[in-house]
């Protein structure tokens, strides 16, 4: 029972951190209007004064639920007492200090103190919404709401969510699909190529009527998840197949920007080449650059390379916007009225950049793909796993991670073109070090070196960031919330790599000397 | 293998898919929802896209609608009884530089909100975050020329996302209004859609380079700018007209933006001797300078400002250390206006109006500016909707004859707006007073 | 030590080893050439300009010299490069910025001046004040983060931690910004401390300012060293530590709590990273939510120049950081713009010739 209580008070002091943080960046009231927007009782016109108190009251109770749910998950003997006990105590806690908390602000607005200048959400309204409309008693009001809403969630929690038999009928569940998956004539029609075509031509048919019907917004949102799946493909060649970590990457996708930019801009130079060979010409470049990156550094271990690649990538932006180089780059104004493609004499419009990214995308992955599983990608696998042991075996690991950083750099080029074009634009301030982070974040966030976890990977970190536009300017604290978690809770990434064709393929012909613990099926 | 990839392509599909949710319901909306905008629906319903079927949309509508909004080359932006008139503004709003946006934001929210509306109609300022990246300032473009109900933008704030921008609101016809993006080239471009409050660099050159040398009597001057393209343009204008007048230029430096610490910059142009420092970039690197004049051995040489490094954050965070500054503000001493707006702006936000940046007053005007050139052209029509043609509004913005906080507000043909000049200031006993050569 | 380790390269490998040490001799002429010609031939600055780039450097290098103790001593003991931690550096700036501001707000009369208020009436408590509040108030963030963040991914993939670090790091900026406002901040110093003011240097016929603030942080910078150095040499902690570093599996066999050290360390950290915000904050006045970020950035590139892991190495990589930046465009004859520029190829040069850093890794040698 002292666990019990002690872990409830635990989670309370959690809740009780999170309440208090939400009220004081002002998310609290973000989220009472996004309920009023649910239910109808708040519209776009709706000051703060008329915002229904019950709308705060909602949203505490709903945080009051879910401290409750996962206090009493914490017990160490899953009783129904325990779990009520702690789901309790936890929702009394926050409650507690929750109501100490806003007794404080409430002191503050009746001295007429205007905390503004330090806590610029914290104004005299909204500590009067955040006391249910200035009420006297709403310390009680949480600690009340709180601690009933933890009971709540306790008891909702044991009750339903991890009740036996919902236990039991998942376990089933689960069972049956992999059952159902693994009979033989499911997996005919899984291996079957007429619905394999049957669904290529269902993804080609949408990825071809889709950018006509969701308007230029998201042709521009997924053109850029496009870019960046080819950026995510290029880096995991280099990060997630042989096994280096490179944290300058946007120096590549500069320097194919600006190649490309430089050869069909009409200021500084005129040159005013055709797009198809411009980006043929971007592509080289930042291949070139990779090479000769590569020739002086690759003999570097681990974390050196990756400073000194991010070293390079702010080089190469420094120099670009430097009063130096600003004859020959633009400096900072950077370069516009880049050329853009033309198909039968028509000029390329959003829709059409958006199948054009598509087809690159496609290339990329086919010529990823191919490369994986390649000598040269088993190469890699054996430097990734043990560089010496690889050089042992003979592999000329120098020559390998040299390709691999060509290749990574050359598909970087490609996106760089690609996103120059598609902008009419690019400056000094596309290519930060954030454009390099992006990259890594995803190619690990889907699963270091598998290449449905760049697709997957490339969705979550430029597309969900789109997805959050609702939550204004809440975005990027929920994006780098959500970062942390998808880590701790997937580690392995999204969309982890299987094994090692090889192995799988032995164990396929080998159906005998299979692992015992039958995790052939990747 | 074959399952993994067959369900790859399966979870690519229901990603985009799911991706387009949101926008679906506006997507199919235009056919069926013509009836609702006839029979004035209610607030919550969004108006169909008006710059892809003008004719179509407008034909339930009146008759004279029906012809202003078919004649017009963008068509109408049709605004239900109920909602808003939007307003839509692309700024950095998180990030290194989000004071700038936040306070540019603040200030146009100030003009929306005061205003009494237009015909039962009230304003709404729609903010997006760019970060200050022109990729997502693209991004920003390609939401808000979805939007059926935005008519105007205020803004862009930065040069950069600007110029990635324009493209795309000239397609759709969207007037632009920018208190803040100085990029010589956005007006040589012929843009019919862009116009500004903010003085090019050129003309902010020109003015500062005579000042200095005529009035100031400066032989020598040191020519500095924080390597953006506003700064870096500043400073070589100038430069360019500073020789011209026949002074000397005697050093050329740029320094890293968001930097605390210039003291090695400084004391290398300290060791040039100059009389003035010009400095072309924002108040966050001038403060820093300004407190590390005598350390750099700079004692007695004056520092020469832009619009940037003007605003109350100057004197406050300086003190005695920015005593004889001189800077360059669009902002006249005081007006009953102008007292009016700082408070306002301080009962809304708790703060000073010139606090986060020094564009509280331009910003200010942009949306009083655009709310006039609305309220010129927009019309209810026999369903009890408003109209706003969108041509007829790109054109009575570039038109806008009007008063401001900040002087004059009379666009050019290639849509430079501010027409009173700039007025120099010079901090004296810690306030920034009229410059009197 | 690093030397064999390179002779370990295959033998393809040296003709390429050749053509980096020829080309590395010849950047390393045609730089001291430069800096000869500018320094001597030229003599564009006189000794009060050098020397004022040489306390600049050696102020703004000791600050990166502390934060960059924080990246080594994570880095020595989980090999992960914590990208938070410039973030919490922010932290401890707003840590005592807000103790200078509560104390100012205090009334503290005297007899000769009745509006005197406590920050100047005791300044020495004050400034201490805002230095164990911000070390405290980053220490509790560090450890924070280590429980949140890093604690769970323990066993996963090398780059797993860093990928979280980096959201920590996006977290903590925007909660920074939505909880205090996205202004710049000032640090109003007590008068005594007030910035701008110092002993004047007689240098030639000029003279060259020494800052109070500026000693104050040097002199406190070299004091956490010394003391971070004790404790990682002397005390139980610090041998523990060093254990950990070597080797998990034997130093928990030997009954040292390794999650207990490694918590410690994280809050080792904190505090000097605390301690480098409030100095921050007092030196440079202007901060706000996004200061962490570049002398993060700088300061891990310090602790790789001094060799990653390495205590006294991350020390003089953020002085030879802090020096390059100073006095390395104005030796070069360069524009200060490409100052970064000059920093990093000189690090790119270091890790060519030292491939392990200035004085290699040391905390551990375990490599992996």
């Amino acid at each position: 029972m002292r666990t019990t209580i002690k872990n409830g008070i635990r989670f309370g002091a959690i809740i009780s951190v999170v309440i208090i943080f939400f009220h004081l960046t002002g998310f609290s009231v973000v989220a009472a209007n996004m309920i009023g927007g649910l239910f109808g009782n708040v519209d776009k016109n709706t000051a703060l004064a008329q915002l229904p108190t019950i709308n705060l009251a909602i949203v505490i109770s709903l945080i009051g639920l879910i401290a409750g749910g996962s206090a009493s998950k914490n017990t160490k003997t899953d009783s129904w007492t325990n779990a009520i006990v702690s789901g309790t105590v936890a929702g009394a806690f926050s409650g507690l200090f929750v109501a100490v908390f806003v007794y404080l602000i409430g002191i503050a607005n009746f001295l007429e103190v205007d905390l503004r200048s330090y806590l610029p959400e914290i104004g005299p309204d909204n500590i009067d919404y955040l006391l249910f409309g200035g009420k006297a008693s709403a310390n009680f009001l949480y600690l009340g709401l709180l601690t009933i809403s933890g009971l709540a969630g306790a008891a909702f929690s044991k009750g339903i969510i991890r009740a036996n038999w919902r236990k039991q009928v998942q376990a089933d569940s689960v069972q049956s699909f992999n059952a159902f998956i693994q009979k033989p004539g499911i997996q005919k029609v899984f291996n079957n190529k007429i619905v394999v075509y049957a669904f290529l031509a269902a993804a080609a048919f949408l990825l071809y009527f889709l950018p006509t019907k969701w308007g230029p917004y998201w042709n521009f949102i997924m053109g850029t998840v496009g870019i960046y799946i080819l950026l995510g493909l290029g880096l995991n060649i280099i990060v997630g197949l042989s096994g280096q970590l490179v944290l300058g990457y946007v120096a590549f996708f500069a320097i194919g920007a600006y190649t490309f930019g430089l050869l069909t801009a009409p200021e500084p130079h005129a040159i005013g080449m055709n797009f198809w060979l411009a980006i043929v010409f971007a592509i080289l470049a930042a291949a070139l650059t990779g090479v000769l990156l590569g020739l002086p550094i690759l003999n570097l271990r681990g974390d050196y390379l990756a400073i000194v690649t991010l070293g390079f990538g702010e080089i190469i932006r420094i120099l670009i916007k430097s009063d130096m180089l600003t004859d020959f780059t633009n400096g900072p104004s950077g370069l516009s009225d880049l050329v853009q493609p033309k198909w039968l004499g028509k000029t390329f419009n959003d829709v059409n950049y958006f199948h054009l990214t598509v087809i690159f995308v496609i290339i990329a992955i086919f010529i990823a793909n191919r490369l994986q599983y390649s000598r040269t990608g088993r190469a890699w696998l054996a430097i990734s796993a043990d560089q010496t042991v690889a050089r042992a075996t003979g592999i000329n690991t120098f020559k390998y991670n040299l390709l691999a950083l060509a290749l990574g750099a050359a598909f970087a080029g490609l996106g760089g073109a690609l996103f120059a074009s598609r902008n009419q634009f690019t400056g000094p301030e596309d290519h930060i070090l954030m454009v390099s982070i992006n990259v890594l974040c995803l190619v690990i966030v889907g699963g270091m070196g598998s290449l449905p976890g760049v697709v997957v990977g490339a969705f979550v970190l430029k597309g969900v960031p789109e997805l959050l536009r609702d939550l204004e300017n809440y975005r990027l604290l929920a994006f780098g919330a959500l970062l942390v978690m998808m880590m701790v809770m997937r580690p392995e990434g999204l969309w982890p790599k299987g094994r090692p064709e090889m192995e799988t393929l032995y164990y396929r012909k080998h159906p005998k000397d299979s692992p015992p613990d039958g995790e052939v099926q990747s | 293998m074959k399952i993994r990839r067959l369900l790859f392509v399966v979870i690519v599909v229901a990603l985009a898919l799911s991706a387009c949710v949101p926008q679906a319901p506006v997507e199919e909306a235009p056919v069926e929802e013509a009836p609702a905008v006839e029979e004035a629906a209610p607030a919550e319903e969004e108006a169909p896209a008006e710059e892809e079927a003008p004719a179509e949309e407008a034909a339930p509508a009146e008759e004279a609608a029906d012809d202003v909004c078919a004649s017009d080359a963008f068509g109408c932006a049709v605004i239900p009884a109920g909602d808003t008139i939007k307003i839509g503004m692309g700024a950095p709003l998180l990030g290194d530089y989000s004071m700038f946006g936040i306070d540019i934001s603040q200030g146009v929210e100030v003009a929306l909100v005061g205003d009494d509306g237009f015909e039962g109609w009230s304003y709404e300022l729609i903010a997006e975050d760019t970060g200050g990246a022109p990729e997502a300032g693209a991004a920003v473009a390609n939401k808000m020329v979805t939007d059926p109900t935005v008519v105007a933008i205020a803004g862009h704030i930065f040069s950069g996302s600007t110029a990635a921008a324009m493209p795309i609101y000239e397609k759709a016809g969207f007037p632009m209004m920018s208190p803040s993006a100085t990029l010589p080239e956005l007006t040589e471009k012929g843009s019919a859609v862009f116009n500004r409050l903010a003085f090019t660099d050129a003309t902010q050159a020109k003015f500062a380079a005579t000042l200095l040398f005529e009035s100031l009597g400066v032989e020598k001057l040191a020519v500095m700018h924080d390597g953006s393209s506003y700064g870096q343009g500043l400073a070589e204008g100038t430069k360019a007209v500073f020789e011209e007048l026949g002074g000397e230029v005697v050093a050329v430096e740029a320094v890293t933006p968001g930097e605390v610490d210039y003291i090695a910059p400084l004391s290398s142009i300290a060791a040039k001797s100059p009389d003035a420092i010009y400095y072309g970039g924002y108040a966050a690197e001038a403060i820093v300078m300004a407190n590390q004049w005598q350390q750099s051995g700079l004692d007695g040489v004056i520092l020469f400002g832009c619009d940037g490094t003007y605003g109350v954050e100057f004197t406050d965070k300086t003190g005695p250390n920015g005593e004889g500054s001189i800077a360059v503000s669009l902002v006249p001493p005081d007006s009953a206006e102008k007292t009016a707006f700082d408070e306002a702006y301080k009962a809304a936000y708790g703060m000073e109006a010139g606090e986060l940046s020094a564009f509280s007053w331009s910003s200010y005007d942009t949306g009083a500016v655009l709310i006039a050139a609305i309220e010129k052209v927009a019309f209810v029509g026999a369903d009890g909707s408003l109209y706003v043609p969108r041509g007829a509004l790109v054109e009575a913005v570039r038109t806008t004859d009007y008063e401001g906080l900040t002087g004059t507000v009379k666009c050019d043909d290639t849509g430079e707006c501010n027409a009173s000049g700039p007025t120099f200031y010079v901090v004296t006993d810690g306030e920034w007073v009229p410059f009197v050569p | 030590m690093s030397e064999q380790k390179t002779t370990r390269d295959q033998p393809s490998l040296n003709v390429g080893k050749l053509i980096r040490w020829i080309a590395g001799i010849l950047l390393l002429a045609l730089i001291g050439w430069r800096v000869y010609q500018t320094a001597f031939i030229e003599g564009s600055y006189g000794p009060d300009t050098w020397m004022r780039f040489i306390i600049a450097g050696l102020i703004i290098g000791g600050m990166y010299s502390l934060i960059a103790i924080g990246y080594t001593l994570v880095y020595g003991i989980l090999f992960m490069i914590n990208f938070a931690h410039g973030e919490v550096m922010m932290l401890g700036a707003f840590g005592g910025y807000f103790i200078f501001e509560l104390l100012a707000s205090i009334k503290a009369p005297s007899v000769s001046d009745p509006n005197m208020n406590f920050l100047n009436a005791y300044p020495v408590i004050s400034v201490l004040l805002a230095f164990i509040v911000g070390t405290v108030v980053s220490a509790v963030a560090g450890l924070l983060l280590e429980r949140i963040a890093y604690r769970p991914l323990r066993k996963a993939p090398r780059l797993v931690p860093l990928i979280s670090a980096i959201g920590a790091s996006i977290f903590l900026q925007n909660a920074a910004q939505l909880l205090f406002g996205p202004q710049r901040r000032q640090y109003i110093n007590p008068v005594i401390l007030w910035r701008g003011t110092g002993w004047s240097i007689p240098v030639g016929d000029t003279t060259v300012l020494l800052t109070y603030t500026g000693t104050l942080s040097l002199v406190l910078s070299a004091l956490l060293m010394i003391g971070l150095f004790l404790v990682v040499q002397k005390t139980r902690l610090g041998r523990s530590m060093r254990a950990v570093a070597e080797n998990k599996q034997a130093a928990a066999l030997m009954g040292i709590d390794v999650d207990d050290v490694i918590g410690k360390t994280f809050i080792i950290s904190g505090v000097l990273a605390g301690a480098a915000g409030v100095m921050w904050g007092i030196h440079n006045g202007l901060f706000n939510h996004y200061v962490g970020f570049l002398p993060g950035i700088k300061a891990f590139t310090a602790a790789v120049l001094g060799g990653i892991g390495n205590i006294p190495g991350a020390m003089m990589g953020g002085m030879l950081l802090g020096l390059l930046e100073s006095v390395g465009p104005a030796a070069l004859g360069i524009d200060f713009q490409l100052k970064d520029v000059i920093a990093f190829t000189i690090l790119i040069l270091v890790l060519i010739f030292r491939p392990s850093g200035l004085l290699g890794e040391a905390l551990s040698e375990e490599k992996v």
